[in-house]
């Protein structure tokens, strides 16, 4: 049977039952995908750790505030030292902006010095549709027990301007912050801010 | 850290490079001005001392583009202004018209295409001698969109005399930006809110209408902004059924918006929000 059609279909039923699919306090939806080094990754398979999902676009001028002032970059080096996972996930399909290659997106990591475990590539937006992921930058915090316990935006400061970055509270660091002390999340959800992912038509 | 970014990153040398050429060639453009022009227009010829008057940044688009609400939406930004204005002037907020939807399933934004007046009210101080000129200056931060986003800086500029009788210059467009501002709701509606489930409803009781009118939510994080607002009729008018915003974790108490009618324009809703408690049990499983 033709390909094409099976994955078309398993495309299909993923969306149907992604409706709702992302709540924060309930498990988060599992996902296998490739990253930018052609590696396999589960979300299940890292059980145990928290794992942060950062929905990216080098060509979003919303990205590009956190990336030219080295936030993300400082964000994913504290964090993944720490022990955390930190998957950038990339959902711009091909002819999209923000659509890259395995090896561009590598050279474009190792241009600005970005550190996550991995670049998840996502053309398809079959990762971002089962997390309704709706901005670049989205940020998903999934909890060591697999739930879900943080969605929405990166900070508080929904502008372009490096400048903002300062005085803006964020959101990633404070949910694990207090998840890693054992607190519930004080702000477990966000207006998620920034262009909209690129998706397929 | 300017210097080894423009190293480390050709887009950022591409900039910085811009950068030092600056005081060679003068300022680039922006590059959103290829899809957008900003002015800033006055209502009136004059300024009349202690009298309030209208400014506004007309915004022009390029066919396919568009600019944000107060409430983008699932993403974008509003528009912001920074305004310089002379001694003594007060300046309020900018008084948004009713936005179109701007769908791309499954999100939605709300903004403008082709043209938007941003009008806002300025009162002048009383003191102002007659023939002195008065500059007016505003900073707009805007967000421009097509598939891509570009966003745009402009510094806006406008010299009027003080006068004391004003003539109107850009009435029309002033006045057809009036008739798109959200009006308060006629005393004879009645309108209220009920939380049920994983919708909010909408009970409008304003009589007969020709089309089904649409809901756009003051304050994000409300409703799905993308979901379709399906409208049941009920006694004396019409229900809609707002699908709950997946970000809405507590329970909302009131729902903010401006409900669309055709004919009529946009009013101003803020109603209290019933809490179906039933219902309300099984969205908490």
């Amino acid at each position: 049977m033709n390909r094409n059609l099976i994955h078309g279909l398993m495309v299909t039923l993923l969306l149907i039952s992604s409706a709702y699919a992302v709540k924060v306090g309930e498990p988060a939806p599992d996902f296998q995908a490739t990253d930018s080094n052609g590696q396999m990754h589960k979300l299940s398979s890292e059980h145990g750790k928290f794992v942060v999902l950062e929905w990216h676009n080098n060509g979003c001028p919303y990205t590009r505030k956190h990336y030219e002032s080295g936030n993300m970059q400082r964000l994913q080096k504290d964090w993944t030292s720490k022990g955390v996972v930190w998957f950038t996930v990339i959902s711009s399909a091909p002819g999209q902006q923000g659509y890259v290659t395995g090896q561009q997106e590598n050279e474009y990591l190792k241009q600005m010095n970005a550190s996550p475990t991995a670049a998840v590539l996502d053309p398809q937006g079959e990762v971002g549709r089962l997390y309704s992921a709706k901005t670049t930058p989205h940020m998903f915090i999934i909890n060591p027990a697999g739930v879900l316990i943080y969605d929405g935006a990166i900070d508080d400061k929904a502008t372009t301007e490096q400048a903002d970055i300062a005085g803006a509270k964020n959101y990633v660091s404070q949910a694990l912050e207090e998840a890693a002390a054992g607190k519930p999340v004080g702000m477990p959800t966000s207006r998620p801010y920034g262009c909209s992912v690129k998706y397929a038509h | 850290m300017l210097n080894r970014s423009c190293i480390r990153w050709p887009g950022v040398f591409f900039a910085c490079a811009v950068w030092l050429v600056i005081p060679v060639f003068g300022f680039p453009k922006n590059p959103a001005d290829e899809h957008v022009q900003l002015e800033l227009i006055s209502e009136q010829n004059a300024v009349v001392p202690g009298k309030e008057l209208w400014f506004g940044i007309r915004i022009d688009l390029q066919d396919g583009w568009h600019t944000y609400w107060t409430n983008p939406g699932d993403s974008g930004e509003a528009a912001r202004i920074d305004w310089h204005l002379p001694a003594g002037y007060e300046a309020g907020a900018i008084q948004w018209p009713y936005p179109e939807r701007l769908s791309t399933p499954p999100f939605a934004d709300y903004g403008y295409q082709h043209q938007v007046l941003l009008m806002v009210p300025v009162r002048p101080p009383a003191g102002l001698k007659e023939g002195q000129t008065q500059k007016i200056g505003a900073l707009v931060r805007y967000l421009v969109c097509r598939e891509v986003c570009i966003p745009g800086r402009k510094e806006l500029e406008l010299s009027l005399p003080v006068q004391t009788h004003a003539a109107s210059e850009s009435r029309e467009l002033f006045e057809a930006t009036r008739s798109r501002l959200p009006r308060p709701v006629p005393p004879s509606w009645r309108i209220s809110a009920t939380s049920r489930g994983d919708e909010f409803l909408l009970n409008l009781r304003i009589g007969k209408l020709d089309k089904e009118p649409e809901f756009f939510p003051l304050e994000a994080e409300q409703i799905e902004n993308a979901a379709p607002q399906e409208a049941t009729a009920i006694p004396g008018g019409i229900r809609l059924h707002l699908k709950k915003s997946k970000y809405l974790l507590k329970p909302a108490s009131r729902l903010k918006g401006v409900i669309v009618i055709s004919p009529g324009g946009g009013y101003l809703l803020d109603v209290p929000v019933l809490q179906s408690g039933r219902d309300y049990t099984q969205t908490r499983h």
